[in-house]
């Protein structure tokens, strides 16, 4: 298959010291349309450490949740996966192993969808079969990967219900989604997701859809779960209250660039990435915000067929350089000397010190000068 | 106490020259269908007997789960509905006092130039098929107010009014974002002139940078053409930031009516609490969550005895079981719909301040500029601005 060719260096497996659950690196999506290349995913490179649970926040469009479906290798036609390394390490113990390097059809990855990743959707009334009960649609993926006997794998299906919090299980078992509200079938996606108790679980905005009585129940549950099984999380969302309820760490995307990653104390306290730092602004917040106007970045999201050269949110920035921030691309820069939080932004010494020079349409002589 | 007790009760909070509408034992029941003969079994009372106003020139909004009735409340107010039973009065500039309840067509299309509505889904609302200039200046059309070169004037202004451009008259809906099509959808609102316009989910289908975008341009139209907003909402913190007083509904009732500052910070009502406490906090120090609501909504169509929320509320006695209580006045313009509403000492949203997100110096008034300090100037509303360097740091080579 053409998406998972692996390019010169993904073949390469870099193994860092440290036990990361997953390792997305250098990661590029386009999705060839009729009407043009969309870059969905312009080098993305992030880990998650085993039990942790990092944000993935941006706007509609920004590619959050290109980057979890890229991970489960659910990219829909005509998408494709161009370039980039995806290094799962299952286990404590195991080697890492670049999941591109399999076929989205191949029999390793059905073995690693689902059972190793979970992946929770949007939204739990398109997600859930209608024409089956719950109780079989959770069956069926222990059945795939745990263990081949029936009986077995329906008492797991109950006790997984009644882990998340379902009052009656063998009831909602017996269920069709229809008969369940909004929260109990979020709950029922979720016990699917960790029916197999996989090591890693994407959450695509889970609770956006829910009410917030519901949403807090949900969030939780999660918490809940991922202290009992141990498992690390990709939380995507858009909402800054979730993140800063469930996240250890979080990295702000923007138009398929990570722009901003830190400590989620870091992102709250101490923003730098003028994206971030206008979208935390931008939320109404109880008490602070009132008979005030609301901060707003100027614009939208770019339309994502035109490339932006430069800092992609140059055009939206309140700090807007001219000259180098519509021709520069900014390298991911650590904030004094702190690995743990970089930002993609010329405001900060070091950005433009290998910066990345966009190849397609930047006229002669504009390039920098790599110092 | 009857309903009539708390209707008077509310008139006498209020100056009645000063409602733009009133809305009284308001009930909207849908039928349920079932067996052979597609007979009635059931009702499902979405809206059971709901009073409050609307003061001129303010922002109602109206909070509660899905279900519980608060879009069918609006839906209601305007017609699209026909109510079951009670009262919708409306002080319509022109007409004077009318009975939207009572009116046919022909009064319908008169009371609904000063009364609009915004949808939520700024993607269904709006017909592919018309062009943005026909979509806002059909209301116009319809009503006789201008057609011609001054219909295409009118619109170029709305579009304006809205923060669009006269040219994107001529586009399709498709070829506009979410918070653009909501903006169109405002357009189309304001087209009559309307002194009130029911806001149902305006902003929640919208990303949160446009979100605010879309409050901001509310609140200037507010100001503007001097509106009156019902603002149905879900999200507490939008509702906060709009709204002059609240309205909490819960499973077809109305069960705590407060200026906005008494809601949150001193409610009196447990669902109250609840919800207020559900908010997830967008501070990674405060990671408390006090109460757990636990349970769903019950079902309209077969709720429970007593207080519709007795099954969920931590306070809840014997009375709560078996007696519903009714919506009274508990402080100044105050009113909930619980037993115990004096005696329960209720938390609402800490006060703010000791979670300083933002807003501070620390945020970004202070940003690196390539090892030069900016310090930048506090303004007066917070915004922490940069100062721009003199020249770019690093000039591109030429």
């Amino acid at each position: 298959m053409a998406e998972t060719i692996p390019s010169a260096q993904s073949t390469e497996i870099r193994p860092t010291g440290e036990d990361n659950v997953i390792e997305v690196l250098d990661l590029h999506v386009h999705f060839f349309t009729t009407l043009g290349v969309v870059r969905a995913l312009n080098g993305v490179t992030f880990k998650i450490p085993r039990g942790r649970v990092l944000g993935v926040v941006g706007e509609s469009g920004s590619g959050k949740s290109v980057t979890g479906f890229s991970i489960m290798q659910l990219v829909q036609h005509p998408g494709k996966i161009v370039k980039g390394q995806i290094l799962l390490k299952a286990r404590k113990d195991d080697q890492p192993i670049n999941i591109l390097k399999y076929d989205r059809h191949s029999q390793q990855m059905r073995n690693i969808r689902g059972n190793e990743v979970g992946m929770i959707f949007q939204e739990p009334m398109t997600s859930l079969n209608p024409s089956y009960t719950v109780g079989n649609q959770i069956q069926e993926a222990i059945l795939l990967h745990q263990t081949p006997d029936k009986d077995e794998a329906w008492r797991r299906t109950v006790d997984i219900l009644r882990r998340v919090g379902m009052p009656n299980p063998e009831r909602i078992a017996r269920s069709y989604p229809h008969e369940l509200s909004g929260g109990m079938r979020q709950r029922a996606m979720i016990a699917m997701a960790l029916s197999c108790t996989p090591s890693l679980l994407i959450a695509d905005e889970p609770t956006t859809a829910l009410d917030v009585t519901t949403e807090a129940q949900i969030l939780d549950l999660m918490r809940e779960l991922q202290k009992d099984i141990g498992m690390s999380i990709m939380f995507i969302t858009h909402n800054m209250g979730v993140v800063a309820q469930m996240c250890d760490e979080v990295v702000v995307m923007y138009l398929g660039r990570i722009v901003e990653r830190a400590s989620v104390e870091e992102i709250f306290y101490d923003p730098k990435h003028p994206y971030t730092v206008a979208l935390l602004r931008s939320i109404p917040r109880i008490g602070l915000s009132k008979g005030e106007k609301l901060e707003v970045i100027k614009g939208g999201v770019p339309d994502s067929y035109s490339t932006v050269t430069g800092c992609p949110f140059h055009p939206r920035c309140p700090n807007f350089m001219p000259g180098i921030c519509d021709k520069v691309m900014p390298a991911e820069t650590p904030i004094e000397g702190n690995p743990h939080h970089t930002v993609r932004c010329h405001l900060y010494p070091g950005s433009a010190a290998e910066a990345e020079v966009e190849t397609s349409g930047l006229a002669p002589g504009t390039a920098p000068a790599a110092s | 106490m009857s309903r009539e007790q708390t209707e008077t009760m509310m008139e006498s909070q209020v100056n009645p020259e000063d409602v733009l509408l009133e809305v009284k034992g308001l009930k909207k029941h849908f039928p349920i269908r079932g067996g052979f003969l597609r007979r009635v079994v059931g009702q499902v009372k979405a809206v059971d007997g709901i009073d409050f106003y609307v003061k001129k020139g303010e922002t109602l909004g109206l909070v509660g789960e899905s279900g519980c009735g608060k879009s069918t409340t609006g839906r209601t107010i305007i017609r699209l509905y026909d109510p079951t039973e009670g009262e919708v009065i409306f002080n319509d500039p022109d007409m004077g006092q009318v009975h939207i309840e009572e009116l046919d067509s022909k009064g319908l299309r008169k009371v609904r130039q000063n009364m609009q509505m915004i949808f939520q889904d700024p993607f269904s609302s709006l017909d592919p098929r018309m062009t943005v200039g026909r979509i806002i200046g059909e209301p116009l059309l319809i009503n006789g107010v201008a057609k011609g070169r001054r219909l295409r004037e009118r619109v170029a202004e709305l579009l304006t009014v809205v923060g669009l451009r006269p040219d994107h008259a001529s586009r399709y809906p498709h070829a506009f974002s979410g918070g653009q099509r909501q903006r169109i959808g405002i357009a189309r609102a304001l087209a009559l002139n309307p002194k009130f316009l029911i806001c149902d989910e305006p902003v929640s289908a919208l990303d949160v940078s446009v979100q605010a975008q879309v409050l901001n341009l509310l609140e200037d139209l507010q100001t503007q053409f001097d509106l009156t907003y019902l603002f149905i909402a879900h999200d507490l913190s939008v509702v906060e930031h709009i709204s002059d007083r609240v309205a909490v509904m819960y499973v077809g009732y109305l069960v705590e009516m407060a200026p906005v500052e008494r809601l949150y910070y001193n409610p009196k009502m447990p669902y109250t609490e609840a919800l207020l406490a559900s908010i997830p906090k967008p501070d990674p120090r405060n990671r408390a969550r006090p109460v757990r609501l636990p349970g769903d909504v019950p079902s309209p169509a077969n709720p429970p005895s007593g207080c519709y929320f007795h099954p969920r509320c931590q306070y809840a006695q014997d009375i709560c079981k078996v007696e519903r209580p009714p919506l009274r006045l508990v402080g100044p313009d105050h009113w909930a719909a619980c037993h115990f509403a004096d005696e329960l000492n209720l938390k609402g949203v800490p006060r703010l301040g000791e979670s300083a997100v933002l807003r501070t110096p620390s945020a970004a008034s202070t940003i690196q500029v390539r090892g030069r300090r900016v310090t930048s100037e506090q303004t007066g509303d917070g915004e922490a601005r940069t100062e721009q360097p003199q020249q770019p740091p690093r000039p591109p080579q030429q």
